[in-house]
């Protein structure tokens, strides 16, 4: 044990710059002391050690934020990032929700990162993404708080995601001068990628328009153990005990990852064929153990004949979007900004 | 605590804490010296850790990562966190979770949290834990790594008081330094990684951007390459180029190089007094940084200039140019402007051993002066089983009958056999030198890379061995005796050139620096310690001391 992890740890070394390693490192171990065997989250502790941001109606490089809660029971809170009103104006309370101006606003519902159980809006450094998307793509980010597991289980936090689609579809002020439409795109990171792939599902059913999805390292997984799990297992940042935990902790008791919430094209997973389902990015760290998974998802969608572009990236770790110290973060907010406005390149 | 308070963090619109720059190197007002910087990224991501700690949290957190894999059921139970079925909140490490908790612990201040978690769950250091400290290929002390770019310290900071805890965690350093240094000696691998990482986690009570902090930290920089393994900052031939980048910076910065052309071209210009024809040997011809003045001053020779040769020995360039034809070829057009006859020969040599008399091709009736500044030294190092090659070198060039041999060398000892007297004497002189850069050189990068250009020669002192130990200072006294050996006698430097080196320092801003006269010898020292030593030779009409192999007579 003691040799391979001083490979393990060798390995993460050398393709990370050091300040990932130490971001990526901190939450790994802090994460350890907040998983109890017995499948219990120590949540207070989570939320002292999460490091939060306030939302800013002051404009920050040119992104204001605000809170909105939709819903008191269950409480669910959305933050709305916006791109300021040109570099003097200072954003009063009517500006908030002032109706976007352009012939095309892509609206991002965003659905934050942590393996369904860390993370909210409110952490630093998801409000730093959504700021950051904010500013690439021109575009309006409702980030979305949904309940976590263990305390909220499947199916919380599609029940929270699809909320918030319906909402954001029927906000007068988000839609697009052209067509006087939403254009909404379902946009989550590892868990949060989950969870945009099965609100659209539902989007699918009842029949509301989603321009595309953008899935970036999403979490999904099975019963087997898949090649990439194996090789990759404690090497970088993960490891495939602590995956089980968190799928433990989010599907229903006595369920096991070939769930179709988990496994959307496994055993149990339900057909695409024929369905309209939105186009699809799926972006694949290629040293993320679960990449197997993550590209047996983007075969899914092939096969079912829907429309997806998978950029794999086969030297990027976990989070390597977080900071915007390595190459594959620049690629990625490209590609992001190229799905969402084509025409704009 | 509730998931929507915000908890002391940073935010979006507070920038790091940032270093205010300050034109003055020299003000008396004892403000607290300013925070180093924040690494950009982490503070964006809401933690607050120093770039230049980034490599040292990175290692506790190693340190961590191994004591946890290696008990991981047993981890909450340590902590005393209970896993609980109810409701009642956990505590943390002992206190009831809330304001308490809060008030002792930043979790933003990951070294601390770090550092807190550690003296929780560790003992003595994990003995793979320790291994692996070793994995850090950085390039420096300020932790960079794979993509990350260099940070370069702000502008000069005014010269403030040390606090009382500085001070001491600065003593400390040396003292542990000194102590590592003695394991290594003996051989004590595992005990000088320990102090190494007992240095690093020191590191972060002192200002590593100026003084001892900033001494240690390259020191202990190259203890650890030397005890770990790890390879030096960059040893390949192809960075030719970035070594010329570092000399030209470290020649700006502060006033060694300078002094070191300025004495050795005093000398050359007195020497060939009445000389027709002066052919100039230059044993590193770097940038020729060194001719323009010479050239000058030969134009303005009474009874005008004499034919100039100059042949300049250097080392390949990778991209295929020919450096030492250009540097050349600019040399002979500012001769061309002042009217001095001219003419330049490049000779392109890896080591200075490899360099035969006959490529220098020394005519009949020219007037030879060697000029060696800071080269001899490296001739002292031998492969195995072989000879040094300082005394076949100096034994042709005392056959060329040089006019003048014009010596330049760092004033200090790094050539002991022992590793121990080694490094002890290079911390002493190289703390000196980083004294003088501090207070003499504000500007930036000059700074920063010139500290790079003495990072390299740090670690060629303390991690290499053998050939590959090039930086084999000796002191003048030794070079002395050198010389004599080898049959050379002292030209005085005289008083002429002291006075002028006296002047040429006033143009320095920092007063610190001392020109000494050493036996007809000059030194160049910061605060009474010198530094540099400058020297001149001419044949001596006596025959060599040691019987030459080559010669039958005694003529």
């Amino acid at each position: 044990m003691a040799a391979s992890d001083e490979v393990n740890l060798l390995e993460s070394r050398m393709v990370v710059p050091l300040n990932t390693w130490v971001l990526i490192s901190n939450f790994k171990l802090s994460y350890n002391l907040l998983r109890h065997p017995d499948g219990t989250f120590n949540r207070h502790l989570a939320e002292f050690l999460d490091r939060k941001v306030t939302s800013n109606a002051n404009p920050v490089d040119g992104v204001f934020s605000f809170d909105k809660v939709i819903d008191r029971m269950p409480s669910l809170l959305f933050r709305i990032y916006r791109p300021s009103f040109g570099c003097e104006t200072r954003v009063t309370m009517i500006d908030l929700e002032r109706p976007v101006e352009s012939e095309y606003v892509p609206v991002i519902v965003f659905f934050h990162g942590g393996s369904f159980a860390h993370s909210s809006v409110n952490s630093a450094i998801y409000d730093k993404l959504c700021r950051r998307l904010v500013s690439t793509c021109k575009a309006v980010v409702v980030s979305v708080n949904y309940r976590r597991a263990p305390e909220y289980r499947y199916p919380c936090a599609y029940d929270d995601g699809w909320t918030a689609l319906k909402w954001v579809n029927t906000r007068t002020w988000l839609r697009s001068k052209a067509d006087s439409k939403v254009h909404v795109y379902l946009v989550g990171d590892s868990s949060g990628g989950n969870i945009a792939h099965n609100v659209a599902l539902r989007a699918v059913e009842a029949g509301i328009e989603v321009s595309g999805n953008i899935l970036l390292n999403p979490m999904f997984s099975g019963e087997e153990r898949t090649d990439s799990e194996k090789r990759l297992d404690g090497k970088y940042f993960v490891t495939i005990r602590d995956r089980d935990w968190y799928w433990r902790a989010f599907l229903p008791e006595g369920e096991n990852r070939d769930h179709p919430a988990c496994n959307p094209f496994g055993p149990k997973g339900i057909s695409l064929h024929g369905v309209i389902f939105p186009r699809s990015l799926v972006v694949v760290a290629g040293l993320d153990l679960t990449r197997d998974w993550q590209l047996a998802y983007v075969k899914g969608l092939e096969k079912a004949g829907q429309n997806v572009k998978l950029l794999h990236l086969e030297q990027a770790t976990i989070g390597f979007y977080l900071l915007p110290n390595n190459e594959h973060f620049y690629t990625v907010m490209d590609e992001i900004n190229y799905f969402i406005n084509p025409d704009q390149q | 605590m509730g998931p929507f308070d915000s908890v002391a963090a940073s935010g979006t619109n507070s920038p790091s804490s940032t270093l205010s720059s300050s034109s003055s190197s020299s003000s008396s007002i004892a403000k607290p010296p300013p925070p180093p910087a924040n690494d950009r990224l982490l503070v964006d991501a809401g933690y607050e850790v120093r770039s230049s700690n980034l490599r040292h949290l990175a290692c506790r957190l190693d340190h961590l990562d191994s004591i946890f894999s290696a008990g991981e059921a047993a981890v909450p139970s340590a902590v005393g966190l209970h896993r609980s079925d109810t409701a009642v909140p956990d505590g943390f490490l002992g206190l009831p979770f809330d304001a308490c908790a809060a008030a002792h612990y930043n979790p933003s201040d990951l070294t601390s949290w770090v550092d807190t978690l550690l003296s929780e769950f560790s003992g003595p250091l994990h003995p793979d834990a320790a291994a692996q400290l070793g994995c850090w290929s950085s390039v420096g002390p300020t932790g960079t790594f794979g993509q990350q770019n260099l940070n370069v310290p702000a502008a000069a900071q005014p010269m403030a008081a040390l606090t009382a805890q500085e001070e001491d965690s600065g003593i400390r350093l040396v003292h542990l330094l000194m102590l590592c240094a003695e394991r290594v000696q003996s051989g004590e691998i595992q005990q000088a990684t320990t102090l190494l990482d007992e240095m690093q986690a020191l590191l972060s009570y002192v200002n590593t951007s100026r003084g001892i902090g900033k001494v240690a930290s390259y020191f202990i920089d190259a203890l650890s390459r030397r005890v770990l393994n790890v390879g030096l900052p960059d040893s390949s031939p192809a960075t030719t180029y970035e070594n010329e980048v570092l000399y030209h910076h470290f020649y700006e910065a502060c006033p060694y190089f300078k002094y070191a052309h300025f004495t050795a071209n005093q000398a050359i210009l007195e020497a060939m007094e009445g000389e027709d024809t002066v052919h100039v040997i230059d044993f590193d011809l770097k940038h020729g940084l060194q001719w323009p003045a010479l050239i000058q001053a030969l134009a303005l020779r009474a009874g005008g200039p004499p034919m100039l040769r100059l042949t300049g020995i250097g080392p390949p360039s990778p991209d295929g140019r020919d450096t030492l034809k250009e540097i050349g070829l600019r040399l002979a057009e500012l001769a061309e402007s002042v009217n001095v006859r001219f003419s330049f020969r490049g000779i392109v040599a890896v080591r200075l051993e490899d360099v035969k008399p006959w490529m220098l091709r020394v005519g009949k009736g020219e007037a030879v002066a060697i000029n060696s500044i800071m080269q001899l030294h490296r001739l002292l190092g031998a492969e195995a089983n072989k000879a040094e090659p300082i005394d076949s070198v100096l034994s042709w060039i005392r056959e060329m009958k040089p006019t003048i041999v014009t010596v330049v060398e760092q004033e200090a000892n790094h050539n002991q056999a022992r590793f121990l007297e080694r490094f002890t004497e290079a911390l002493h002189y190289y703390s000196t030198v980083f004294d003088s850069l501090e207070a003499a050189c504000s500007v930036q990068p000059n700074k920063a890379l010139a500290e790079m250009y003495l990072h390299k020669e740090i670690c060629n002192v303390v991690c290499c061995d053998g050939a590959a130990r090039t930086e084999r200072h000796e002191p003048l006294s030794e070079w002395r005796q050198r010389m004599d050996r080898a049959g050379f006698s002292p030209t005085p430097l005289g008083s002429n050139a002291y006075k002028q080196a006296k002047m040429l320092l006033t143009l320095f801003s920092a007063d610190g620096y001392d020109v000494e006269e050493n036996n007809g010898c000059l030194t160049l020292g910061w605060h009474s310690r010198p530094l540099i030593a400058a020297s001149a030779w001419h044949t001596a009409p006596n025959p060599p001391a040691l019987p030459d192999p080559n010669h039958n007579s005694l003529l």
